[in-house]
């Protein structure tokens, strides 16, 4: 029954799975940056761990299972059981990214075999460490950022295994939160194991794993025709940063390689800016896929031509005990070099530099009204770049983001105590024979109740790059104001404390500009 | 009943109007007219005053009129609404253009955001602040609102939308506001949020308010002309106007907001398979609407639709769109439909849809010039329809057409014409299932529980392979299926759904704010009912609060009986316990809290009562046209039974294979169904229960 439309009917059903596990997460997540920023991804794999479909609303987790599939795989081999879920954090044993986002996978049976895994992967509000929200920027290794889970069995064949459920909850400011967000992705992954199950059922594993081939085949397929409209040679890539060094980097393009070069990346960092090598290579998963198939579409076969080599040591491939926990700002960073690179010496057409930052601002306290503990955490909308044909993006998340929704100020206010006075867009600039680049955003919050902030952003002093020939784009900034005075803050901050009335603005940059087509 | 009474619904679509008239006689029987006319724009009550001449109704004796028409969501996707200026809350003028921020074609760095409707020097602000506990926190200003109005009338404005922050928890501002505005400049149109919803997110709400404003002069203009050339022909009364809500609402009410009844089409429909449900005593239904280019379907339960405020126009995976937060039937939308096209992509993958062929060029067995194998030219090649009764016999199947453009689908794929219509038709299946899934099964339904309800021109030819898929207790297909939404109109009752969000704690004394949201809004429902000239004692209420766990975001929403106590607050926290565990699998030993009510507040206006026939003999000779081969794609081919579903009767039965034809639909029975014909000529589709 391996006929073409029978392929495609199982291969959709594999794709609904991962996007229902989706859904599932995003409904019942206690936690907004769950469920709102989605800062969260979900996926199907097959037996070993490859990559067979992802629901993730931003392609930052699209491509990141399969690494920790592939990590408990390594470990656990021959001891793999039905009912067994897993629960992993070790951003280098299967966790790829920082101690807040936790995976939990579970293998699907099919008549005692083991045919393919359901796992998500969601930022947890809080994993303990020395700062609320668990993102502190003065420290120096992975323990000091709080609970590190290797591999764990959450369940054990079936059963509960409440040892590790207890440690869990004893160790996070937010143990409702995260006991819900725990839950959330536990019913998450059931939802789309019925579902393969079914499909097992219904066609046999053996039609299960043509699908999965089949599928695969055409991932690599799509990614090698985008390869092949891409003009080949070596390009270099180069970025100055707000530490006042710059970042180097080549890429590759032959007829079916997409080679990324990072061996000249800085030696890792005592802070939490490095980012795991599995970090690293999702990062230039998300400029290959965006380059070569910009379809939500992807699996294993779609990043095959993809190869990522990295120096052990440096702040892309760090040693296991690095802190990392701002990894994110370096993977954005990282995507943000590469397009540049590419933007200005491969004929690519791309837009210019955007606003380039997560900026996920963590405020911590208690609720003036009902007195209960919150911990808001909200990475910032900015400027996009422009292109030749029109003027950037005003006010959208980040690149490394997606389908995420801001928090209205009619929700934030009633769930975080705080008043948000103003929220408005930045100035465009531009000159004649310019496209602009997409206008920031000015957010101004003032404090009904005393509070903790940890923030950090890129582009503090770097503006936007521009395309060439126009001018640059803007930088990101965060002010307190206090007692009538008013003072910029530096780009990483730990355990700002707030007083009642204080009022922080927060200001993103706006992208760079672009020579108008013709006029230049 | 003393005397023949006359219901009359028409329907404006973008083609034809449409229209279905009932006459009930004293002695208890009816008679069904239908009738079909071009529509007229821009003068749309021409095509209505048309359809109702060919139909030999004379409006003067008409009793009860119903009329949906898609002048709203014509007005939004072709932007031809009017100027709009805005005016919000300081510090927020650019709400509207902020958006959401999100982007769900994520890979794409050459996304494009949406554009606001109102531009940035259209949109103002005035001092002022509530709280989110509709407290004031600073005072409005009206000081400024004169010179903004000058501003407006200077750019053109003709239409003046109004949403300030927390408007859903406070309406003072806005009411005092709206009054000014009113004062200032009486003769423009404006709207504010609160008279649209009473919910939270402000780029929801203000966008919603935007766009309300921005087709209400056009929708007034519409409904005007309507009413007034109705009128002059006698019509004793003006017409009910359809919303979507599933409900029907009075033309002047309806003027005055437009926007709720932006996707008033397929509610109707949904709300024809709720009472058909409940007519038949099925009252779980999967409803299924297919048409030519698009498939919807709807779950009901226990008789009810569910009506929801998170609609959006224009989202797909490739733009956000923009939310419109008003009552609309819950439905899941694909294009697929009859016109949809079938193509191979680049990596040799069948694909249907969602791009249609739509009326011109049409199918390729139109024989108009389409060159692009659709549904429909795979089920006329596999048999299913009868290629000499093509569209009721009123187009000759371009049957050579048709097989050049099957075969460039089954060349690109390496498989014969044969196999291609069957895998266009099981793609076709397939996406459909995937909707029917996202209402049923995603959301903890059992659709062994449910009656498949098939209707639009092709809804009975994909129905029972749908049904089959799902396990559904058995397909109906409903007598003049492809005129279905009208049957839905003239079964609809005044209704008015309101959604207020207040945020309560699911503890001691919560149970008497509870029940003050809920007296405050069907008092006010109730009172507006009245100077409606309804009577207060036909108003009935349903009530629904929207729970979650403490710290969660989405709601579950729960039905509430009798009157909130603090008695009765377990109960109400154990119902949504269970509803959330039925969806998700889990339960938590978490606080319980409510975000907010639906009040439904519903009246009966004379709606259509259906009368049974008698029930004749199970014999369906007297329909049986023949036998034909039909390939069923997976259950092969075979030869079936045809019917003229125009000759069939009430008591009739017969056995699958079989084809049912009629002049607007046709209806494939699979082997193995049973299928039989209730007293009202529904055609139920046994799935097991065949003697094959």
């Amino acid at each position: 029954m391996s006929d073409p439309f029978t392929l495609s009917v199982v291969q959709s059903a594999l794709d609904s799975a991962a996007e229902e596990m989706f859904e599932v997460l995003r409904k019942t997540a206690m936690s907004p940056i769950i469920y709102e920023v989605l800062d969260v991804g979900t996926g199907v794999t097959d037996a070993g761990g490859a990559l067979v479909s992802s629901g993730a609303g931003i392609p930052s987790f699209v491509g990141v299972l399969d690494k920790s599939v592939k990590a408990i795989v390594a470990r656990e081999d021959g001891r793999i059981a039905e009912g067994d879920v897993f629960v992993t954090n070790d951003p280098n044993g299967g966790g790829v990214t920082h101690l807040n986002d936790v995976v939990v996978a579970e293998p699907v049976f099919h008549e005692g075999t083991l045919v393919a895994w359901v796992a998500s992967i969601a930022h947890w509000g809080d994993i303990g460490g020395s700062t609320p929200g668990s993102m502190a920027t003065d420290v120096t290794s992975l323990v000091a950022e709080g609970l590190r889970l290797p591999i764990l069995r959450l369940f054990e064949g079936g059963t509960r295994n409440e040892a590790v459920a207890d440690i869990i909850r004893a160790n996070s400011r937010l143990p409702e939160f995260v006991t819900g967000d725990l839950w959330a992705q536990v019913s998450a992954g059931r939802r789309a194991a019925r579902l393969i199950r079914g499909i097992c059922g219904r066609y046999g594993t053996g039609m299960l794993e043509s699908a999965i081939r089949d599928a695969r085949e055409t991932g690599r397929a799509r990614a090698l025709q985008g390869l092949a409209a891409m003009p080949r040679g070596t390009y270099r890539a180069s970025q100055p940063q707000d530490d006042g060094t710059t970042w180097h980097a080549s890429i590759k393009v032959t007829e079916d390689r997409f080679i990324v070069d990072l061996t000249e990346a800085p030696d890792q960092t005592p802070g939490p800016y490095n980012t795991s090598r599995d970090g690293a290579l999702v990062a230039c998963q998300i400029l290959f896929k965006a380059l070569t198939d910009p379809e939500r579409f992807a699996n294993a076969g779609s990043f095959e031509p993809l190869e990522v080599r990295t120096r052990p040591g440096s702040i892309f491939d760090p040693t296991p005990d690095a802190a990392q926990g701002y990894y994110f700002e370096t993977r954005i960073r990282l995507i943000d070099m590469l397009w540049r690179g590419l933007a200005e010496t491969a004929g690519l057409n791309l837009p210019a530099g955007s606003f380039a930052t997560i900026y996920g601002l963590v405020i911590a306290g208690r609720h003036p009204d009902t007195g209960r503990a919150f911990s808001m955490v909200e990475p910032q909308l900015g400027g996009w770049g422009a292109t030749p044909d029109r003027d950037g993006n005003s006010a959208m998340f980040s690149t490394n983001h997606g389908d995420t929704f801001n928090c209205p100020v009619e929700v934030a206010e009633a769930r975080y105590g705080l008043e948000i006075v103003a929220r408005e867009l930045g100035e465009a600039a531009k000159e004649a024979g310019e496209r602009s680049g997409g206008r920031g955003l000015r957010t101004r919050y003032r404090l009904r109740s005393d509070a903790v902030v940890s923030v950090g952003f890129s582009h503090g002093v770097v503006p936007a790059w521009p395309l060439p020939g126009a001018r640059e784009g803007g930088t990101n900034a965060l002010r307190l104001t206090r007692g009538g005075q008013t003072e910029n803050q530096p780009c990483y901050v730990s355990r700002l404390e707030l007083r009642k009335s204080d009022e922080l603005e927060v200001l993103t940059a706006r992208g760079g500009n672009a020579p108008e087509n013709g006029k230049r | 009943m003393s005397q023949t009474t006359r219901r009359v619904a028409t329907d404006v679509g973008g083609t034809f109007t449409d229209l279905v008239a009932f006459e009930t006689r004293p002695d208890g029987t009816m008679e069904i007219v239908t009738a079909k006319s071009d529509t007229t724009p821009p003068d749309f009550e021409t095509g209505v005053l048309n359809v109702l001449r060919k139909g030999g109704i004379e409006p003067s004796e008409v009793g009860f009129m119903a009329h949906g028409t898609t002048v709203v969501i014509n007005a939004l996707t072709e932007r031809k609404g009017v100027k709009v200026g805005l005016i919000t809350t300081e510090g927020f003028r650019d709400v509207l253009e902020i958006a959401r921020g999100n982007r769900p074609d994520f890979f794409n760095l050459h996304y494009i955001k949406p554009a606001p409707f109102v531009s940035r020097d259209l949109r103002a602000e005035v001092p002022g602040r509530m709280t989110y506990k509709g407290e004031e926190r600073a005072p409005l200003d009206l000081s400024g609102v004169g010179s903004i109005l000058d501003g407006f009338r200077a750019e053109g404005v003709e239409a003046v939308a109004i949403c300030l922050l927390h408007a859903y928890a406070n309406t003072a501002h806005e009411e005092a506001l709206l009054a000014e505005v009113r004062r200032l400049w009486p003769e423009i149109s404006v709207v504010a949020s609160h008279q649209i919803t009473r919910e939270w997110r402000e780029y929801e709400r203000t966008n919603s308010t935007v766009l309300s404003a921005y087709v209400q002069p056009v929708a007034a203009r519409y409904l005007g002309k309507l009413d007034a050339g109705l009128k002059d022909q006698g019509l004793p009364r003006s017409p009910y106007i359809m919303q979507s809500n599933c409900g029907v609402d009075s033309l002047e009410a309806t003027s005055a907001v437009p926007i709720n009844m932006v996707e008033s089409g397929p509610a109707s429909g949904f709300w024809g398979a709720a009472e058909l449900g409940k007519l038949i005593g099925e009252p779980n239904v999967l409803a299924l609407d297919i048409g030519g280019t698009t498939a919807k379907c709807s779950l009901i339960e226990d008789g009810e639709v569910r009506i929801m405020t998170d609609y959006w126009i224009e989202r797909t995976s490739k733009s956000a769109g923009y939310p419109i937060m008003v009552p609309v039937v819950d439905l899941v939308e694909i294009g697929n439909g009859g016109g949809s096209i079938a193509w191979v992509d680049d990596f040799g993958k069948l694909h249907v849809g969602p791009q249609s062929a739509g009326a011109l060029p049409g199918p390729a067995a139109y024989g108009k010039g389409g060159t692009e194998a659709t549904t429909t030219d795979a089920n006329l090649w596999l048999g299913r329809i009868n290629r000499d009764y093509f569209c009721g016999g009123e187009i000759d199947a371009d049957m050579a057409a048709a097989e050049s453009a099957l075969k460039a689908v089954g060349d690109r794929l390496g498989v014969s014409v044969d196999e291609a219509a069957q895998g266009i038709v099981r793609i076709a299946n397939n996406n459909m299932v995937n909707a029917l899934k996202l209402v049923s099964l995603n959301r903890g339904h059992d659709t062994r529980d449910f009656t498949l309800v098939a209707f639009g021109g092709g809804g009975a030819m994909h129905a029972v392979a749908l049904g089959q898929e799902l396990q559904v207790r058995k397909v109906v297909v409903p007598a003049a299926a492809a005129v279905f939404s009208a049957f839905g109109m003239m079964m609809s009752d005044l209704r008015r759904d309101a959604f207020v969000t207040q945020l309560v704690d699911l503890t001691d004394g919560a149970g008497d704010i509870i029940e003050a949201i809920f007296a405050e809004a069907e008092g006010k429902a109730r009172a507006t009912f009245e100077t409606e000239g309804v009577d207060p004692g036909k108003v009935t209420f349903l009530r629904y609060g929207k729970f979650r766990y403490q710290n969660q975001e989405h709601t579950t929403e729960v039905a509430l009986s009798g009157p909130v106590t603090d008695a009765a607050l377990e109960g109400i926290a154990a119902d949504f316990h269970d509803a959330y565990e039925r969806e998700y699998t889990y339960r938590l030993d978490a606080p319980v809290e409510m975000v907010g009510i639906h009040l439904v507040a519903r009246a009966e206006v004379g709606k259509l009562q259906m009368q049974p026939a008698e029930i004749g003999p199970a014999d369906a000779t007297p329909a049986h046209k023949g036998r034909r081969h039909v390939d069923y794609a997976t259950e092969g081919r075979h030869e079936a039974d045809i019917y003229d579903g125009t000759l069939l009767a009430p008591g009739m039965a017969f056995d699958g294979p079989a084809i049912v034809e009629d002049p607007g639909t046709t209806i494939v029975i699979h082997p193995g169904n049973r299928v039989e014909l209730d007293a009202y000529r529904n055609i139920h589709i046994h799935l097991g229960g065949g003697r094959a």
